[in-house]
């Protein structure tokens, strides 16, 4: 299969929703709670989390 | 197991999805994603990319998903303190019903089951919650091919009709 590509660019230090079909971003917001509330009961979104800045550490595991 | 699971069989195939982290030298990042969602009672969270993580011992999840679903976490079912990335967080077990979506995100269509959450204080991160060991790959065959750049969930009993009962070693 191939896999779902995604643009972050722009969304950093944003959570955001995808449309899980396309892997584009359909809601993005600073607050979680935000993208959570907006993107419930909508078929096909899904939130993922935040887009990190590209010089933010990196964790593993839990991050 | 929910009643839905009757109208599309498993397995199911979810494609590798993109990762905003770039931690493999500036290329893209895919990892095995499947939507998931999380209800209590007649409360349910909207759909979410949880990371399938053969490393962790249970489901953890964001403590945001826990104030979503009207949980009071100081009713918990236990307390553990794990130390990830050198950092301390604390985690509080609660039983709730976990469901799984097929790839194409629909939202009505899915297959549940009860289990134990581990609710994470303060983790907002990439993904929202991690899909472990007891309550996902205990309830399901789940393969993970970087080749294939798919995840496949199957029936439970899977695993053991493909290669037999494995002995102990």
């Amino acid at each position: 299969m191939e896999p779902i590509r995604t643009d972050f660019k722009g969304y950093e230090g944003k959570f955001v929703a995808l449309d899980a079909r396309t892997g584009k971003i359909v809601l993005a917001d600073e607050d979680p709670r935000v993208v959570l509330e907006k993107a419930k009961g909508r078929n096909h979104v899904v939130v993922r989390g935040r887009v990190p800045y590209p010089d933010e550490p990196l964790y593993v595991g839990l991050g | 197991m929910s009643a839905l699971a009757e109208l599309d069989q498993l397995p199911w195939l979810y494609p590798y999805r993109e990762d905003p982290q770039h931690t493999r030298l500036g290329q893209p990042v895919f990892r095995p994603f499947v939507q998931v969602s999380l209800a209590n009672g007649d409360t349910s969270t909207t759909m979410l990319d949880g990371l399938v993580d053969t490393g962790a011992d249970a489901i953890l999840a964001s403590g945001l998903l826990a104030d979503q679903l009207g949980i009071d976490l100081s009713e918990h079912e236990g307390e553990v303190h794990h130390a990830v990335g050198g950092r301390t967080m604390n985690t509080r077990y609660k039983t709730v019903t976990m469901r799984l979506h097929p790839g194409s995100g629909e939202v009505h269509e899915h297959r549940e089951w009860s289990t134990q959450v581990g609710f994470v204080e303060n983790w907002h991160s990439y993904s929202l919650v991690l899909l472990g060991s007891v309550g996902f790959l205990d309830r399901f065959t789940v393969t993970a091919s970087r080749f294939a750049q798919a995840v496949a969930v199957e029936d439970q009993d899977a695993f053991d009709r493909r290669f037999g009962i494995v002995p102990p070693a």
